[in-house]
């Protein structure tokens, strides 16, 4: 696994995702759809797909002496690892952008870049990558039609749960906020991400490494 | 032991069969597979590989099944198929620092030998090295990690003359202690002609011959005769009958023999086997 893991950085990984993965940054501009940094991220792992396809990777991988279910838990190691450090460099550009936003009345566009919001886009990652990794590793050659998939998906989420914030009052009041004494109410919805996110994360590997395991390379 | 056993292989594809196909080698020989262009033999070893998934049969290396221990038996084998043709842009330094990693028993004293006998550049990328470079660089990795078992996919085609004749004078090198085997497929029979004790025949999916080369050649000969000697007696024992304005050249059956009294007769080859049953 290690080896997998060292392969996957060393040959597979793409350079625009470490730049999609500093897009965090984009969390301290004031006002702003912060969902849109997070999305960069899921275009950043399609771009490892495209790349790896390119170089023949799937075919590589396999040959060496790894079971065929190890090839499909390292790729979807390394997506998890990608999104979650990316969560995790979003962290201090949100402290910073609150302290530092110079518009009173917050976020005018969205949500706030708060735990509740961090927990939406775990939610978020595990619709992307249960729908993407499955529909990927049925071909383990066609990268294209199961991003349309899974960006319809996640393009419907944001819109959906941006709705429902904006217009159920207690959503907006509790939610949408960077009020200390809101965080009661946004941390459960950050511990439930964190959940979804280890679970489905877990089916997914389940189901894309049964799907691949059928693929003639 | 056997070293590698396969047995009754089944692959169905919309327009290809992979038929029973079954098998087996002992340490300390070469094996080579030969066919036509199609004939399944990248399927075959693609299935031993679990690339493609048989429908049925089974595959032991070492005595050990291949899909119950996939990782161990994936450890024994050395594999290249064809030319190195993943990654093309990063340097072979790095495709080897990460393919190393993965082999319990990898012998950097020997890839470093390899690379020297290759003579191949660490620091060149993937795309800069020509096919036969590509082949050796493949051949370089399998060969550095103590496989008991190389499974090769055409290791000689796009080498020059003199490189394939090395490469099949470090073939009889290692098998020469008697633990390892090769197993290799191949279009330029006269490579195996040289170097194979045993051939396995595929030819639309279906093993028609696995045996030791000698046996297989000595089953045939070549006759050669004019037209009037073709008669109806003979015609029907001839493989691949080719005819010309003087006369006809085909394969017999040594023990048919007796048929071709009166004809010139020669011994045959594996091109000539090959091309003779090709023609039914």
């Amino acid at each position: 696994m290690k080896a997998l893991l060292y392969k996957e950085i060393k040959l597979a990984m793409h350079p625009t995702t470490y730049l999609f993965m500093a897009i965090g940054a984009m969390l301290m501009i004031p006002s702003y759809p912060y969902y849109v940094a997070f999305v960069y991220t899921c275009l950043g792992i399609f771009f490892i797909f495209l790349t790896a396809r390119e170089n023949k990777d799937i075919f590589f991988t396999a040959s060496l002496p790894v079971r065929k279910s190890d090839v499909v838990k390292s790729r979807i190691f390394t997506v998890a690892i990608i999104e979650l450090l990316q969560l995790a460099i979003g962290i201090p550009f949100a402290i910073i952008g609150i302290r530092i936003n110079p518009n009173a009345a917050g976020n005018t566009v969205g949500i706030e870049a708060n735990m509740a919001f961090f927990g939406l886009v775990l939610i978020m990652y595990s619709l992307f990558n249960a729908i993407y990794l499955p529909l990927f590793y049925k071909t383990a050659v066609k990268v294209g039609i199961p991003l349309i998939f899974a960006g319809i998906a996640v393009m419907i989420y944001v819109v959906a749960v941006e709705l429902a914030v904006q217009m159920i009052p207690f959503l907006k009041t509790h939610l949408d906020s960077t009020d200390p004494a809101m965080a009661i109410y946004q941390f459960p919805i950050l511990i439930a991400g964190m959940l979804i996110f280890a679970l489905s994360l877990w089916l997914t590997y389940r189901k894309s490494a049964a799907n691949f395991e059928k693929v003639d390379l | 032991m056997e070293i590698l056993s396969v047995q009754n292989l089944n692959k169905h594809y919309p327009k290809f069969d992979l038929k029973n196909v079954s098998f087996s080698l002992e340490p300390g020989y070469i094996m080579g597979f030969i066919g036509r262009n199609g004939a399944g033999k990248t399927t075959t070893i693609k299935s031993i590989m679990r690339l493609v998934h048989p429908d049925s049969g089974t595959v032991a290396v070492l005595g050990k099944d291949f899909a119950a221990e996939e990782f161990a038996c994936k450890q024994q084998i050395g594999l290249v198929l064809g030319e190195v043709s993943y990654y093309p842009t990063k340097k072979i330094s790095v495709i080897a620092d990460v393919t190393r990693r993965f082999y319990l028993e990898w012998d950097a004293n020997a890839f470093e030998g390899y690379l020297k006998r290759f003579d191949l550049d660490l620091d060149k990328t993937v795309k800069e090295l020509s096919g036969g470079m590509r082949v050796k660089f493949a051949l370089a990795l399998a060969l550095s990690h103590n496989a008991r078992l190389l499974i090769l996919d055409e290791p000689t085609t796009g080498l020059d003359p003199v490189s394939r004749d090395d490469l099949l004078e470090l073939f009889q090198e290692l098998i020469e202690n008697s633990e390892r085997s090769i197993f290799f497929s191949t279009q330029i029979t006269s490579d195996l002609d040289k170097c194979a004790d045993y051939i396995t025949y595929i030819k639309k999916g279906e093993i028609i011959a696995s045996t030791s080369k000698d046996d297989l050649v000595n089953s045939y000969k070549i006759v050669k005769g004019t037209r009037a000697q073709l008669t109806e007696t003979l015609l029907p024992q001839l493989i691949g009958c080719k005819k010309n304005d003087f006369g006809f050249t085909a394969l017999l059956r040594t023990d048919n023999l007796p048929f071709a009294a009166g004809l010139e007769i020669a011994p045959s080859d594996l091109e000539s086997i090959m091309i003779h049953i090709e023609k039914e």
